[in-house]
């Protein structure tokens, strides 16, 4: 067992993880230990199978008005994993949408005729603007999370989504629905939680510690968003699932693009590669680079490759695709201090033009 | 402890060496995974997996609890204690 020679941007030959990924090992072709089967991946196929009988079983029983609270970003994923839920399996969804300020124009646009045209009902919820901009400098610039949720995910994205899923809870309990719907793949979870409990006390006790260190940075205002009150709790007699049902799919980005685009889905032009909705992306990852050394989207588009769904070129190429150029203009718009931006390696308010220089230390 | 909940804990030990890229050294017996930092709220679902596809216990909501899941030997003494109808 050999190191990878550790130059800067040293990759396994035949996915896309990168030497600095946590843990990782090379033989002495450059196959990483993730390729070699020699750590656990995500690419489980019992648990696929197992989550497909799962599926069968849990949407059997339907529920009024509504099966499943979906939430949908307006990306591609969420916008096909919405067409299976209404199209494939027949559900009542209300679909759901929380708005960060940063959500590409043409991503709204997606979300609403894709909503139109599958005819399901759809809400959009916008957390506080000055709130959101709070959290977001707080995971850029703190250490609130585990290692090991970050190297599946940038923390700006872990506590957006977290937001995200902690509305779709309340929203599933004041609604009734017994399932929530997400578009992750295989790589951003792993294969055991493709269908989970969402035991709401339970996970809370886990994400105890990093909710106190973001309460620490941004206020007590992150228990009215982060919290579910112990009112509703005690009424809860059984927690929705979580489902993640494009799991269960074999199925290419160009295959999804193809479908979700006769819904009237188009792709957004001012997102980076690994995104089809959220600007802020190209800064979380950017900040995720910068202090760890690999994209967050590696263990994702490596796990896509080694199941043949993605080549290793059009991987890399995704997450090359960042407009590094956009850093100013988001910078600008999270409020970040000349200190802030001193310790992110932005350059200063006063001097944009140098914001296209910008580029991740590792 | 007796030998059924030291070999359970050995398996959930192996599945939690294997699954997230720890050294038996870096585990605590007697200590939170999550307060360890080893695992996070997704790794509390994969536990829950294993046990219930391998030690073929089902895990019900009443069950997640601290005093269960909250370290390698509460879990060890939950999964016999159910395996043995006592809980």
């Amino acid at each position: 067992m050999i190191e990878l020679p550790g130059e800067p941007g040293s990759r396994c030959s035949r996915c896309a993880l990168s030497a600095a990924f946590p843990s990782i090992t090379f033989d002495e072709h450059g196959v990483c230990s993730f390729c070699r089967d020699k750590m656990v991946v995500t690419s489980d196929a019992s648990a696929v199978e197992r989550a497909k009988q799962q599926v069968t079983t849990l949407f059997a029983q339907r529920a009024r008005p509504y099966d499943a609270i979906m939430c949908n970003s307006g990306g591609k994923d969420s916008s096909y994993t919405l067409q299976l839920a209404v199209e494939k399996y027949g559900l009542r969804v209300l679909s759901f949408t929380m708005d960060n300020g940063f959500v590409s124009p043409t991503a709204r646009e997606n979300i609403e005729r894709v909503v139109d045209t599958l005819g399901v009902d759809h809400i959009t919820v916008r957390p506080s603007s000055r709130f959101y901009k709070k959290v977001i400098k707080a995971t850029a610039l703190l250490p609130l999370y585990q290692e090991q949720t970050l190297r599946r995910i940038s923390a700006g994205c872990n506590a957006c989504i977290s937001l995200v899923n902690t509305m779709a809870l309340k929203l599933a309990l004041e609604k009734g629905a017994p399932l929530i719907l997400a578009g992750f793949t295989l790589g951003q979870i792993p294969a055991n939680a493709i269908i989970y409990r969402n035991h709401f006390k339970f996970f809370q006790e886990s994400r105890k510690d990093s909710l106190d260190r973001l309460r620490a940075a941004v206020g007590s205002e992150v228990d009215e968003y982060y919290g579910v009150s112990d009112a509703v709790l005690d009424r809860v007699e059984s927690y929705p699932y979580n489902v993640n049902l494009l799991c269960l799919e074999e199925i290419t980005e160009d295959e999804i693009v193809a479908r979700v685009e006769k819904l009237g889905w188009r792709r957004p032009t001012d997102v980076d590669g690994c995104s089809s909705n959220c600007q802020l992306n190209t800064f979380n990852n950017y900040v995720h680079e910068r202090k760890y050394g690999f994209n967050p989207y590696e263990l994702e588009l490596s796990h896509l490759i080694r199941k043949g769904l993605m080549t290793r070129d059009e991987a890399l190429a995704k997450i090359a695709d960042q407009p590094l150029k956009d850093l100013h203009m988001l910078a600008h718009k999270l409020e970040l201090s000349e200190d802030e931006r001193s310790a992110l390696g932005l350059p200063s308010a006063c001097g944009s033009s140098r914001a296209s220089n910008v580029e991740p230390e590792a | 402890m007796e030998s059924e909940v030291l070999r359970v804990r050995a398996l959930l030990l192996g599945f939690v060496i294997r699954s997230f890229n720890v050294t038996e050294g870096d585990v605590r017996l007697d200590e939170s995974l999550i307060d360890q930092g080893i695992i996070d709220s997704f790794g509390l679902v994969e536990l829950t997996a294993f046990i219930e596809k391998e030690l073929k216990v089902v895990v019900r909501d009443a069950d997640m609890t601290r005093e269960s899941f909250g370290s390698l030997d509460k879990m060890a003494k939950f999964v016999v204690g159910r395996q043995r109808g006592e809980r």
